[in-house]
């Protein structure tokens, strides 16, 4: 009888508390589009060298230089008078383009963005970024399973990292 | 600062694909830079944005601190018609999100 009772209890608990860890997840919003902050990689953006970041982001992997991307910095290309604020173009003939990475080596914290593409978008993509000091400038293309990366030197007037 | 001032974007199909244009509104603070009373200000960066075509997700950016203030993006979308609804959402690494809707014209 006693037995009987204990197991009981121990049904009783047990479903408590996959009850309440269950509503712990709904709670702390793993289910809602919160999650869009969990998916931030902090380790590759919060990386200090280049290669710490890449390492982060996409592991070890070989990288070709490719010419056939073209990626614009600063405008008149390769100089800025202002750092803070810079605008990039990349532009590239490549297909089935996954992911573009802008990295700027001297800044504090390199990885500068990193696009995640669908086949439903395509490139040219233009945006605006922050240099710190005259710096080589890197874009990465991950197009069918390979690794692109270009290079570009921008001299700056005033760092714009602050 | 950036409450008052609204996110902007642009939709446009051209050549048969869509432009899209973003501009949104936001200080960008870094975390390394002082304000006036040489204090240092703390870090407030746009962290991810995606952008939506008609419910279907396209497009997902990952920023850094290093993405200028006001961040500007252009991008294409493969094909469209006029009529589609482009969003984009964001969120910041404090919490603030923001949505941004249009059509294609």
């Amino acid at each position: 009888m006693m037995e009987d009772l204990n197991r009981q209890r121990r049904k009783v608990l047990k479903g408590a508390i996959s009850a309440s860890t269950l509503a712990l997840v709904a709670t702390s919003g793993l289910l809602l589009p919160q999650q869009l902050l969990a998916h931030w990689p902090s380790d590759a953006f919060n990386a200090e060298t280049v290669e710490d970041a890449l390492l982060a982001l996409l592991g070890k992997a070989d990288i070709a230089d490719d010419s056939a991307l073209q990626f614009k910095v600063g405008a008149p290309p390769s100089y800025a008078i202002n750092g803070a604020s810079v605008p990039i173009q990349i532009q590239s003939d490549l297909t089935n383009i996954e992911r573009v990475i802008v990295l700027v080596e001297k800044n504090p914290l390199p990885l500068v963005m990193s696009l995640e593409m669908t086949s439903a978008c395509k490139l040219p993509f233009k945006s605006m970024i922050k240099i710190a000091e005259d710096s080589p400038v890197m874009a990465i293309i991950r197009a069918n399973g390979k690794l692109y990366k270009t290079t570009r030197f921008v001299e700056v007037d005033i760092g714009g990292c602050a | 600062m950036g409450l008052s001032e609204k996110d902007r974007i642009r939709a446009k199909l051209k050549a048969g694909d869509t432009t899209v244009r973003v501009l949104l509104s936001h200080p960008m603070h870094t975390g390394r830079a002082k304000n006036d009373a040489d204090k240092l200000i703390p870090a407030e960066f746009i962290q991810d944005i995606r952008c939506w075509r008609n419910s279907e997700e396209v497009l997902s950016i990952k920023c850094g601190t290093a993405t200028a203030r006001n961040p500007y993006f252009s991008f294409h979308l493969v094909g469209g018609q006029q009529g589609d609804q482009i969003a984009i959402r964001w969120v910041d690494n404090l919490g603030a999100k923001g949505t941004v809707e249009t059509t294609v014209i």
